[in-house]
């Protein structure tokens, strides 16, 4: 067995443990009110099984890093699979340190089923080992992009207790319209988290069931000199077409539940790059998620933030609040260093400029503003509780944007994500 | 903040108008403070800052506009926005040729129209997003202008003995009776103070302890550091401060740098791919490039340098072999690889002129593309060049044009003469290359001479292609070290202020109780295991929890 393949199975090994993890904090918070020992005792015990079970895969998972590393040639942070493991990982590195500082069992259930979906989310994408292209040829790609990801991570822990404090707080039972509106925004927000999960689903079912589309898509483009040239391109869907490229022809398609042509044709002013593949993809998700959402409602007969906002009793909402600030704050000083100032130097030696409003860039300086508002907002104006909770939700969204939707939707010099 | 007529307070001390906290002995000041039970807005130590002034004139209002901490937070939200709007399409600086005026509407449509219109192609260099950048930069100057000397003054002279008032309404509170004489009690904290290494002061049945207080200035350090960098920023758009080329160099060549006095030699340019073995499945088959070294050498003109009549004298000062990510450096000038051209170009051809008929031929001559020889003596015959095409192509009126000077579509057209041939000569057109020749149909052209004559290259070593061309990019930036020099301050400021906290513990003793407050400007969390350690420590055991006043909810 190879040195790349023993790291494959470390990373599967992790990703298991991560879910076991998950798995044993759910039983942890879910579980005080049937078990026969005290609930502090439960928690207490139950979250430290789920906590070594946690730091165990998390073992695994650095043993799945420098082994890549070391099989690979080069540090495993060079495209979209290999940056998003290396998120996981850190985020799991950041939740270590402020679990250590506030010993929280109760912040492992919300940051394990993030590590688990972003881990998930990273085997989307191809795993092989690409051999670096000159660009990426330099030690400042171990640094600035370990770093970044690394003040990302503590800014996803802020996110995960942001969302913990939300659900604490925000209470499902009141009526008035003030907390009505809480409720619509915190359950939107556990409903994008479950279309995410479905848009993993799908992919790995259908990668799993084997399926395959082609289409030849015909492109008419009108040059300089006004002459029509039209190019024929292949397109591969993994997922069942709903929406098929624009102007292109069934080359072969599996049949899915009896539908063996596609519903629809994308329309033609969307034409990015695979812009009708990933609206496709988009359809399945929510429609998936929609799915999914619907038989947690019917299987719990509340609404989710309703389902889990009991199993939050008696947690302290200041040291809530407290985490998700403080590990934004820990994380602010690290996405500077890493996403701005070694992202500056690296751009000055490989592009010869040090910012040029490449949107990647741009991204990550509203990231930075972002961040800055918010520590602006809490310390100078005393936004406390609920308005930063919400802050440090939406924060992470935008970090997620500038991370994924800056490579799949902008176009620009970091576009290396392979998908 | 409301204003306050009386500003002396109950101890005695005369405040400046605007002070929240007494500077003297901590009591809230503020009615609306002194009237809440809530802990006390400890921000700057409740000190007046310079802009809350009676009267104020018209450069006071731009001050206080400035100064104030909701419009920096304003302005870093409105920045925000209009760089997202930025990245919508792809802004005009990234193009290299194209125009603006028809691209945006023909590619997106009205949205595009108006993206255009409203100047939002051209987002990071239009005038309005500049002058929020210099606003933001102004309100960093005045913020920290406006508290950071009222702060320095009050953390200088700070009273020991504060108001009881002051101290029961900070966020971590401890109050309880003590046993034993007071004076014990208070060297006993203190010891267990100073091992937590706080510098600590006593007065009377009194006692003031104090960390890491430079933490306070972290803010004010990365506030300097970006007003450094946002200068530099600045600095740099005026005239000389930056140099900006691209210079193409064939190998082999040496070429002028613009604007400067150096000269690039491009001593061989290397260009080399992954092998398939190296490639994972997926990618095997395809290009992906593994290096691309220009062995470049830097000159500078030492003698002639402006006389076009005669070759410049060089004196070489750096030899590098520049690849991506480790250009040549030579005093502030950077030189980057940027790109290559390895289309082969033509260079020159050897052709022989055949004559059909006897099948003998003549030559061959050397026809070079760029600066081609007018006349050729070929035996009998001769050929004067009377036209050439570098690109050729036939323009709208059916005439002969060229596309540009890059010898893509050479067309030469000659006037040959000789035995057999009229006397003023017959026009003879010729493309070197074959498949220029069959796409312009060069023998339909030469129409009857073509079947009696044909230029040819014989052979392939009859033809000359232009070595790979590198593009390298030429820099010079001056205001590169301040850039450095503001981030390297911000940092530093930002991790002064994000990794310690300036933490006080004042109490008091009064008739055998104590009144215990502590503040931290972060992080109260640890500020209460502290204080919780330090009373253990005295054989006082209280949950941490107990000492929180916080109700910091909003």
């Amino acid at each position: 067995m190879s040195l790349l393949d023993f790291s494959s199975d470390a990373f599967i090994v992790a990703f298991f443990l991560y879910c076991f993890g998950f798995l044993f904090y759910g039983v942890s918070a879910l579980g005080r009110k049937w078990s026969k020992r005290s609930p502090e005792e439960h928690i207490r015990r139950w979250g430290r099984v789920a906590y070594i079970v946690s730091l165990l895969g998390f073992i695994a998972h650095l043993t799945f890093f420098f082994t890549r590393w070391s099989g690979g040639g080069h540090i495993p942070t060079s495209n979209m699979y290999e940056f998003m493991s290396f998120l996981a990982m850190a985020i799991m590195a950041a939740f270590i340190v402020v679990d250590a500082i506030y010993r929280k069992p109760l912040l492992g259930l919300f940051t394990l089923p993030l590590v688990v979906i972003i881990v998930a989310y990273a085997a989307v994408f191809p795993q092989e080992v690409q051999p670096l292209i000159p660009a990426l040829q330099s030690y400042w790609l171990k640094i600035h992009v370990t770093t970044a990801a690394t003040g990302e991570a503590f800014f996803a822990v802020g996110f995960a207790a942001g969302l913990m404090y939300l659900l604490r707080t925000v209470d499902f039972k009141k009526t008035d319209q003030r907390a009505r509106r809480e409720q619509r925004w915190v359950e939107f927000t556990l409903y994008v988290i479950i279309v995410i999960i479905a848009f993993i689903g799908s992919v790995f079912g259908f990668r799993g069931a084997g399926y395959e589309a082609n289409f030849k898509q015909e492109t008419v483009e009108i040059d300089d000199s006004g002459a029509e040239n039209s190019t024929v391109n292949t397109v591969e869907y993994s997922l069942p077409p709903i929406f098929k490229p624009y102007n292109s022809q069934v080359v072969t398609m599996d049949s899915f539940l009896g539908i063996d042509k596609p519903l629809f044709e994308t329309p033609h002013w969307m034409h990015g790059v695979d812009a009708a593949r990933k609206l496709n993809t988009i359809t399945w998700s929510i429609v998936n998620g929609s799915i999914l959402y619907g038989l947690l409602r019917l299987a719990l007969r509340k609404r989710i933030g309703a389902a889990i906002h009991p199993l939050m009793d008696g947690i302290d909402e200041d040291d809530i609040d407290e985490i998700s600030y403080r590990a934004i704050a820990i994380g602010y000083p690290i996405f500077m260093l890493g996403a701005l100032i070694f992202a500056m130097i690296w751009a000055y030696i490989a592009w010869s400029r040090f910012w040029g409003w490449d949107p990647k860039e741009v991204w990550a300086l509203i990231t930075w503003l972002y961040y800055t508002a918010y520590l602006h907002f809490r310390l100078s104006r005393g936004w406390h509780g609920s308005k930063s909770a919400w802050l440090a939700v939406i924060g992470f969204v935008v970090v997620m944007f500038t991370l994924i939707g800056v490579n799949l939707v902008l176009v620009g010099l970091h576009s290396y994500a392979g998908v | 903040m409301s204003a306050f007529e009386n500003t002396k307070c109950e101890c005695g001390h005369q405040n400046p108008t605007g002070t929240v906290l007494c500077e003297n002995c901590g009591y809230p000041l503020d009615p609306e403070e002194e009237s809440s039970e809530a802990p006390l807005e400890m921000r700057y130590d409740g000190i007046a800052r310079r802009s809350q002034k009676a009267n104020p004139n018209p450069i006071d209002r731009v001050w206080n506009f400035f100064s104030s901490v909701k419009v920096a937070v304003r302005l870093i939200v409105i920045t925000l926005i209009a760089a997202m709007i930025g990245t919508i399409f792809t802004q005009e600086n990234a193009f290299i040729s194209f125009d603006p005026t028809t691209y945006y509407e023909g590619k997106y449509g009205w949205i595009g129209k108006w993206y255009y219109k409203l100047g939002f192609s051209n987002t990071y260099e239009s005038w309005w997003f500049i002058g929020l950048l210099v606003m933001i930069g102004t309100s960093l100057v005045i913020c920290s202008l406006d508290r950071v000397l009222p702060l320095y003054r009050a953390l200088n002279k700070q009273q020991i003995r504060k108001h009881e008032q002051f101290l029961v309404r900070q966020k971590t509170v401890y109050t309880g009776e003590i046993e034993g004489p007071e004076d014990v009690w208070t060297d006993n904290m203190a010891k267990q103070l100073k091992r937590k290494h706080y510098k600590v002061h006593m007065e009377g049945g009194a006692l003031l302890a104090e960390k890491n207080r430079f933490s306070r200035w972290g803010p004010y350090v990365n506030h300097i550091g970006l007003i450094i960098f946002l200068l530099a920023v600045l600095l740099r758009t005026l005239p000389g401060w930056s140099i900006d080329n691209y210079v193409t160099v064939a190998e082999g060549d040496t070429v002028k740098v613009p604007e400067t006095k150096y000269y690039v030699k491009n001593e061989k340019f290397t260009i080399d791919y992954y092998t398939d073995a190296e490639l994972p499945k997926e990618l095997k088959g395809t290009a992906r490039a593994k290096l691309y070294e220009t062995q470049a050498i830097l000159y500078t003109c030492a003698a002639d340098c402006d006389d076009p009549s005669k070759e410049p004298k060089l004196t070489e000062v750096k030899r590098h072999n520049i690849i991506v990510n480790d250009p040549l450096s030579y005093n502030g000038i950077k030189a980057y690889q940027f790109g290559f051209d390895d289309t082969p170009k033509l260079k020159a051809v050897n052709p022989v002129l055949i004559d059909k008929k006897t099948g003998k031929s003549y030559g061959p001559f050397k026809l070079d593309m760029r600066n081609p020889q007018l006349n050729f003596e070929l035996g009998p015959y001769s050929l004067e060049l009377r036209q050439s095409y570098m690109d050729f192509a036939l323009n709208s009126d059916g005439k002969p044009t060229t596309k540009s000077r890059e010898p893509n579509a050479p067309a030469f057209v000659f006037l040959l003469k000789g035995p057999g041939l009229s006397d003023k000569g017959e026009p003879y057109m010729y493309f070197p290359k074959q498949n220029d020749k069959a796409r312009f149909s060069q023998d339909v052209i030469n129409g009857e001479l073509a079947e009696r004559f044909e230029l040819k290259v014989p052979a392939m070593e009859g033809v000359e292609f232009t070595p790979v061309e590198t593009s390298l990019n030429i820099r010079y930036d001056r205001a590169m070290p301040y850039i450095w020099v503001g981030a390297g301050i911000s940092m530093f400021g930002l991790l002064l202020g994000s990794y310690w906290q300036h933490r006080r513990i004042w109490l008091r003793l009064d008739n055998g109780r104590v009144t215990l407050g502590a503040h931290t400007n972060k992080n109260n969390y640890g500020m209460r295991a502290e204080v919780t350690s330090a009373l253990r420590g005295i054989g006082i055991v209280v949950e941490p929890k107990s000492l929180d006043n916080g109700r910091n909810k909003s």
